[in-house]
């Protein structure tokens, strides 16, 4: 940004310098330390201007005006505290809340209501309402994901703008005038695209709630961390909600970065809690005929199978890595292989055999649905190690191998084709297969070990566009999991 | 025949038929009575003169002429902030009149509908617009068909349509038909629904002079704005000026509604006493009936006081400077046998349908005033929710995109200030 294309300006005596054609919104969230209250404007969407919460006062301008439709000029002197603009702030928001159903104590947006929100840091009033409110239809079923509670809307215009502008679905409209003013879908239309949870996170109160949340659980049991989801090559960032206490995790919603993804996340990234959970977890090592090893016993067989083909003179093994686990597992298992071995191993890359993998859908969803298809190939690189790349598991020259170690997929639903690939590995001599499912798909190998999930590890993704992602880690949902070099380095 | 009665201010009554000169004339309707009497005069002489258009902006500039829709804005002033290079632009002729009290458009166009053709043609010329629409209340059947046969005549006459009178400049025209929403009649509303998107105000900035139908540049004015500017062509900025005041010059037409003996459209310049409309033009309230309040512009301007229409007189800053406006000039008369309580609850039923809905202290505003008027006259109200009305009104005023919450707020706050002991004989 150069100089004279910058505006200086004063919000409540504190200087900002903004580009030019900025509003005083956008000022506003860059000096980070206050916040105009506010509805109807999305960063991600066009502006509305039609809540009129988000009142300032501007020196020399008669009228108070609005934040996000607001024009910042040089030497603008902004005041989002003086008496009069306060009185906007609590006027507006009663207006929003007169023919509020206030359904809080079953409403899932409880705890994360804008409503609530905004009655505790500018509100605080008593009501003034009298009269009857209006009634308006509640509860719908909008689509597959969604809910739709008219009453509870407050017709921000969020959700039509992100049908319009973002799916470009255009699904929703704002029917009849006035205070009969109510949100719905066109005539014969549902919200079925990709993107619908997006619906449920930006709209600010309890209109739209998620199928899959509604009445799961109180958000404010919830603990939020910050990961990448593993649905596809994309590396949305996310915020994972996971109950405090239980570990349970309920859901993931988008974290905002503009170098990736924006304000969104796709319906399919969505879904990428439902394998963390334990229930669905193999949660310890499991012989040949799927019994229960201790991880000592396990790290021992595991030992002897690779000690076994030590040896230069010995038969060929197999390492086959999924592009689903962090550049630091690649190499540790690559690594100790080398060391135990005395020689490399032969390393196959298993891809679905039936992937698109370069097809995108314009916004954010990729065909590769692997998280680390670029990590994997620079690993790889820096190696130095010439792979194979499979797709699917079948004729690809597995059979001469007399041990194959596998890093299966986190994510099975990646892998339609799982189960003909694992019949696959089923035939050869010995198989090692590092995986977190509790399903049975890779019942009768070797030896199965349990792996950690996204959310439980550091970590390396790269994403399509050569973006380097870090993981965090979080509490394991069973303490006594451990990570792929926990495991190598008792074998 | 509405006429002012007698001579004001050295002028005889039919010194002020600036655009009501064809009353009285048998079928005044077509292209040729409008000739008979200097109809398309102006227009020949501005295409065939090739007056520079910018001198058009200048002279009605000059003439002082302000929008006669509601808000007064400087009509010279707005073609001005057309930007001159846009490749397209276009025309609006806000024929919606939904302004309770008020029916001067329609009468324009069953009397001179010609004299609103050749005002916008000219209008267009002035400002550049190759295409106009004028957007007609659809349930105005009659004076769909009227506007639509004009235009039709004007396109044989050659004052429409492609290369007008050889001058090079092309004009169309067409009607385009609302669906009676009195928001429709709010300039961007207007564009919104002509786009055929839901009828509802834009966010402004930008404005329609920029970025408008289609966004594109657009000027919006109302249909006595635009019948007037063939006058002020043929006799000048000056002519016009010498009627009404310095702040609201010309001639304006005034709607007189309610129990007075001759109730309809008059002709009035501008600064023309109230008072002598009422009883002079109007003849007085029916049965001697006393005055107890008039609203002077439309529902959307609050009433006055019987007293405080002593001193009014019929023009922009007077009207403003009591606290209320000169609006679209529709003159309601309210006698002293009609409740202002009643009257709120009416103006609030009205408020409350129309609202467009989507700035949230005009919905809910607007919902809750009507449904508190409601109940006041329904006899349960209480001190408190005088008190109420009036909070609730001034938190909706100044806050929203357009001026229809201000419209509902004003009369709202009007009534229960200068009215009170009204209320209290009707407390529950
Ligand atoms: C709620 C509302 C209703 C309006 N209705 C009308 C109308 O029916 N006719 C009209 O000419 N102007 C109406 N206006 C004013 C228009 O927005 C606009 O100012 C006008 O058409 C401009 O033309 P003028 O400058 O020639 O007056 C209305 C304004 C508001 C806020
Ligand atoms: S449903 Fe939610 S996002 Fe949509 S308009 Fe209503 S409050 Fe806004
Ligand atoms: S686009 Fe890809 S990374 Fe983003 S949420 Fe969807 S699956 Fe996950
Ligand atoms: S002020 Fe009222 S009528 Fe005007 S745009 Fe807002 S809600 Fe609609
Ligand atoms: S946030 Fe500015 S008007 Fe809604």
């Amino acid at each position: 940004m150069s100089q004279e294309q910058s505006v200086q300006l004063t919000v409540d005596g504190r200087e900002v310098s903004v580009p030019a054609g900025s509003t005083i919104m956008e000022a506003v969230r860059k000096l980070g330390e206050i916040e105009v209250p506010h509805f109807c404007w999305h960063p991600g969407l066009s502006v509305a201007g039609v809540c009129r919460f988000c009142m300032v006062k501007i020196e020399g301008v008669p009228k108070l005006q609005i934040a996000c439709n607001t024009e910042v000029r040089e030497g603008m002197a902004v005041d989002t505290i003086a008496a009069d603009v306060k009185e906007a702030h609590k006027w507006a928001l009663e207006f929003h809340l007169i023919n509020h159903p206030l359904d809080c104590p079953i409403c899932d947006q409880a705890g994360e209501c804008e409503l609530q929100n905004y009655y505790m840091k500018v509100g605080k009033y008593t009501s003034q309402m009298d009269e009857d409110k209006v009634l308006k239809p509640k509860a719908l079923d909008v689509g597959d994901t969604l809910v739709l509670d008219t009453e509870r809307c407050i017709l921000c215009s969020r959700c039509v703008r992100f049908e319009d502008e973002i799916t470009k679905t255009s699904t929703l409209g704002i029917f009849n005038r006035g205070d009969r003013a109510v949100i719905g879908t066109f005539p014969d239309r549902r919200i079925q695209h990709n993107y619908s949870y997006n619906l449920a996170d930006i709209c600010p109160v309890g209109a739209f709630t998620a199928k899959d949340f509604r009445f799961q659980c109180r958000v404010w049991f919830l603990k939020e961390s910050e990961s990448i989801c593993p649905g596809c090559s994309t590396g949305c960032n996310v915020k994972v909600f996971q109950n405090g206490n239980s570990r349970e995790y309920f859901r993931l919603k988008p974290l905002e970065n503009p170098e990736v993804n924006g304000h969104w996340m796709c319906d399919y990234g969505r879904t990428q809690f439902e394998h963390l959970n334990v229930k669905d977890r193999l949660v310890s090592p499991l012989g040949a005929d799927n019994s229960a090893l201790s991880w000592s016993d396990a790290a021992a067989r595991f030992g002897e199978l690779v000690k076994s083909q030590a040896g230069a003179d010995n038969g060929k093994v197999a390492l086959v890595l999924t592009p689903q686990h962090t550049n630091e597992e690649f190499s540790a298992i690559f690594s100790h292989l080398k060391s135990q071995l005395g020689r490399e191993p032969e390393v196959f890359v298993w891809r679905e055999a039936t992937e698109e993998r370069d097809s995108f859908d314009g916004i954010l969803f990729r065909g590769d649905r692997n998280p680390n298809t670029r990590g994997l190939e620079d690993t790889l690189k820096e190696l130095g190690v010439s792979a194979k790349e499979c797709s699917g598991l079948k004729d690809v020259g597995l059979s001469q191998a007399q041990l194959a170690v596998v890093l299966g997929p986190e994510v099975e639903r990646a892998y339609p084709s799982l189960e003909t690939d694992l019949a696959v590995l089923r035939e050869m001599p010995a198989v090692v297969y590092f995986g977190n499912h509790r399903s049975q798909a890779a019942a009768g190998l070797s030896l199965r070990v349990p792996t950690l999930v996204f959310t439980e590890k550091e970590g390396t993704y790269v994403n399509h566009a050569g973006l380097k992602q870090t993981l965090k880690a979080n509490a394991r949902v069973m303490p006594s999991l451990k990570s792929l070099t926990e495991f190598l380095g008792g074998a | 025949m509405p006429l002012i009665k007698r001579e004001y201010n050295g002028k005889s009554p039919e010194d002020f038929r600036l655009v009501l000169d064809f009353e009285g004339m048998e079928n005044p309707q077509g292209i040729d009575a409008y000739k008979s009497k200097k109809g398309y005069e102006a227009l020949t002489a501005v295409l065939k003169e090739k007056r520079k258009p910018d001198d058009l902006i200048q002279l009605v500039k000059d003439s002082g002429l302000r929008g006669r829709g509601g808000a007064g804005f400087p009509t010279g002033l707005k073609w001005g902030f057309v930007p001159k290079d846009a490749p397209e632009k276009y025309l609006l002729c806000n024929f919606d009149e939904g302004e309770p009290g008020t029916y001067k458009d329609r009468y324009i166009t069953e009397i001179s509908p010609h004299m609103l053709v050749e005002g916008m043609v000219i209008s267009a010329y002035a400002f550049g617009a190759a295409k106009s629409y004028v957007y007609l209340r659809g349930e105005f059947y009659d004076e769909i068909g009227w506007t639509e046969k004009a235009i039709r005549e004007a396109y044989d006459a050659g004052f429409l349509g492609e290369n007008i009178l050889g001058s090079g400049f092309t004009h169309h025209m067409d009607v385009y038909t609302g669906s009676g929403a009195y928001i429709c009649g709010e300039e961007t509303a207007m564009i919104s629904s002509l786009e055929g998107k839901k009828g509802q105000p834009k966010l402004k900035p930008p404005f329609p002079a920029v970025a408008g139908y289609l966004g594109k540049p657009t000027v919006v004015n109302n249909v006595e704005t635009l019948a007037v500017v063939p006058w002020i062509v043929r006799n000048g900025a000056e002519a016009y000026r010498a009627f009404g005041t310095e702040k609201s010059p010309g001639t304006k037409l005034f709607n007189l509604s309610g129990p007075v003996k001759n109730p309809g459209c008059f002709e009035v310049p501008l600064g023309y006493p109230l008072k002598r409309f009422i009883e002079e033009e109007g003849g007085g309230l029916l049965d001697g009936k006393k005055l107890k309040a008039v609203i002077p512009g439309g529902a959307s301007a609050p009433v006055l006081t019987a007293e405080e229409v002593e001193n009014i007189t019929l023009d922009y800053e007077c009207l403003q400077a009591a606290g209320s406006m000169l609006g679209s000039g529709a003159v309601i008369v309210i006698p002293e046998d009609v409740s202002m309580v009643d009257v709120l609850d009416n103006l609030m039923h009205f408020f409350k349908s129309e609202s467009c809905g989507q700035c949230t202290p005009c919905r809910e505003g607007t919902g809750w005033l009507g449904s508190m008027a409601h109940s006041l006259a329904a006899g349960h109200g209480q001190a408190s929710d005088v008190e109420r009305v009036a909070a609730i009104a001034s938190q909706m005023a100044g806050k929203t995109i357009c001026a229809f919450s201000d419209a509902a707020a004003g009369p709202a706050m009007s009534i229960v200030q200068k009215f009170p002991h009204e209320f209290q004989s009707r407390f529950g």
